[in-house]
């Protein structure tokens, strides 16, 4: 029982550790990418500290700053940062 | 009887072995002398070849000036020569090796033209998807208005365009160059190039 018990809380230590940093560089990566298109759209943003998705391609950005843009790609296939 | 006379043959090797001990640290020094004589040689990138076989050769005979002062740093002490010799050309050949790569690298890279950097941009990971099309998107409008301009047929408007086309070098340059250093390098070293392809209506046309 003792060696199940401890098999079972590696298993799911294990599968924590491995479940863990996928999302998590996800969403560096997304976060990463949204402070790079805000910026070079011209907009005030220092770094994009939070996101969240709307729908594909659609996503509302929280800039360290305080201020916050729905980034997302029209109709024409343009990337745009509106100011919310 | 015999414990003592272990115990003075034992100081006595003790002694020995101190007495050894001092003599070493003057090979140390030799040692951290040869690195200030070999340093000098890269200075020259083809001649330390020579000098390194010809600090125990002959050529300090025929040049009087300039051999004298590694000679009479290597020639005064025959004895310890041979040491010298033994660990100068390891010394000689590393920094060769950490000299050369740079130069040889940096004109490898040839310039790229609009659709070269285009593909660059597009396969690099530097940047996430929303940026490149984002930047996809002011290439594209920095294309049409040069577009624009060849298709008006005025000579003198170009120079108008420099300024744009400079600012979104600049902005690729930025989201590249921490993440694609190689790619920014060779965006920076290709702007020239690039602008004289837009910059020429002929070529502009051929190109797009």
């Amino acid at each position: 029982m003792i060696t199940r018990a401890r098999a079972a809380a590696l298993l799911f230590s294990l599968a924590a550790l491995l479940a863990g940093p996928a999302p998590a560089a996800e969403d560096v990566t997304l976060l990463k990418d949204l402070t790079s298109v805000i910026a070079l759209l011209g907009m005030p943003c220092d770094r994009v500290v939070s996101a969240r998705r709307q729908a594909d391609n659609d996503h509302i950005a929280a800039c360290e700053n305080g201020n916050r843009y729905r980034v997302f790609m029209n109709a024409e296939g343009r990337v745009v940062a509106q100011k919310q | 009887m015999m414990p003592p006379v272990r115990t003075i043959g034992i100081l006595c090797l003790a002694l020995a072995a101190g007495c050894a001990g001092v003599r070493e640290a003057p090979t140390s020094e030799m040692a951290q002398t040869v690195p200030l004589m070999v340093e000098s040689p890269p200075v020259g990138p083809l001649e330390p070849v020579m000098t390194a076989d010809a600090v125990a050769g002959i050529e300090p005979v025929a040049n009087a000036p300039t051999p004298p002062s590694k000679s009479a740093s290597a020639a005064p002490p025959p004895a310890k020569a041979p040491a010298k010799i033994s660990a100068s050309p390891v010394a000689v050949e590393q920094p060769r090796k950490n000299e050369v790569p740079p130069p040889a690298a940096r004109p490898a890279e040839p310039p790229l033209d609009v659709a070269a950097l285009k593909s660059r941009l597009r396969e690099t990971n530097a940047i996430g998807v929303f940026t490149k099309l984002a930047l996809k998107n002011q290439v594209d409008d920095l294309l049409e208005q040069f577009r624009a301009h060849h298709q008006s047929g005025q000579k003198s408007n170009v120079a108008s365009l420099r300024q744009p086309y400079n600012m979104l070098v600049f902005k690729v340059l930025s989201l590249v160059q921490d993440s694609d250093p190689s790619l920014a390098r060779t965006i920076s070293g290709s702007r020239e190039a690039i602008w004289a392809i837009l910059a020429d209506r002929e070529k502009f046309n051929s190109v797009t």
